[in-house]
């Protein structure tokens, strides 16, 4: 008797906790959630329309010449 | 013997590398240890391309890298701030190159609050366009432990940046001051 229902208990707790363990973290209302997001991809596309510095470029480069020399590095 | 970068793959990593500097830059908040990121980057990828399985994704795996090169040289910088004559704070305050100006200062501040594995978990997740599972892949960790980061990231950033105190107000209110005006 005792054990069915510790059964019942768990079954039901089981179904509750359907979505994962966040459910127990607090959770941001969907505006603020938004706003959170727009600030951040705001943020990163300005970093992402900045130019290519020249360094990398040049580094890649150095690398294919270095290559087609000698085959190493 | 042939480990030279083809042209593809030249112009594939260059490709990559505004998302990784934008990466870079939003982890460690100073462009000039962003750009010395990536160019470790580039050069760990070039000697490990043999560790690269093609058709899967590059970015991830560049990511992947820089992530990793991130936090050890974070654990190593640590060591070296034990060093008290003051020239590491000096070298913090580099401003970064001309024509590298930052703009959103109060984000920017806000998002540099954050414990460093929250703050990697949203810029993967909310601003590089991983999913949760490839964030858990670079990070090498669970997927509910990335969920549970990224959750806990946007929450803070709210309340540092009184997100929430300004729910009726924002975008929507500009929107409808400029169509009355």
């Amino acid at each position: 008797m005792t054990v069915d229902k510790g059964n019942k208990l768990a079954r039901v707790s089981l179904d509750n906790g359907s979505g994962e363990k966040l459910a127990t973290d607090p959770k941001l209302d969907s505006g603020s959630q938004k706003r959170i997001g727009d600030q951040l991809r705001a943020m990163y596309d300005e970093l992402m329309q900045q130019p290519v510095p020249d360094r990398f470029r040049d580094l890649l480069e150095q690398l294919d010449k270095n290559g087609q020399k000698d085959g190493s590095q | 013997m042939t480990s030279e970068p083809e042209p593809e793959l030249r112009e594939a990593l260059l490709a990559a590398v505004p998302s990784l500097r934008a990466f870079a830059i939003s982890l460690s908040g100073q462009v000039d240890r962003a750009d010395d990121l990536v160019q470790d980057t580039l050069l760990r990828a070039l000697s490990n391309l043999h560790r690269f399985e093609p058709g899967t994704n590059l970015n991830a795996w560049l990511f992947t890298i820089l992530r990793n090169l991130f936090h050890s040289e974070y654990r190593k910088r640590r060591r070296e701030i034990e060093d008290p004559d003051g020239s590491y704070a000096g070298r913090l305050k580099v401003q970064p190159e001309q024509g590298a100006h930052l703009d959103f200062e109060d984000f920017r501040s806000a998002l540099s609050q954050l414990p460093s594995d929250q703050r990697e978990a949203l810029l993967l997740v909310g601003a590089s366009g991983f999913s949760y599972e490839e964030a858990a892949n670079i990070c090498g960790c669970a997927v509910g432990t990335i969920k549970s980061r990224v959750n806990r990231a946007r929450i803070r950033l709210a309340s540092l940046l009184n997100v929430d105190d300004i729910d009726d107000l924002g975008p929507d209110s500009m929107t409808r001051a400029a169509l009355q005006g």
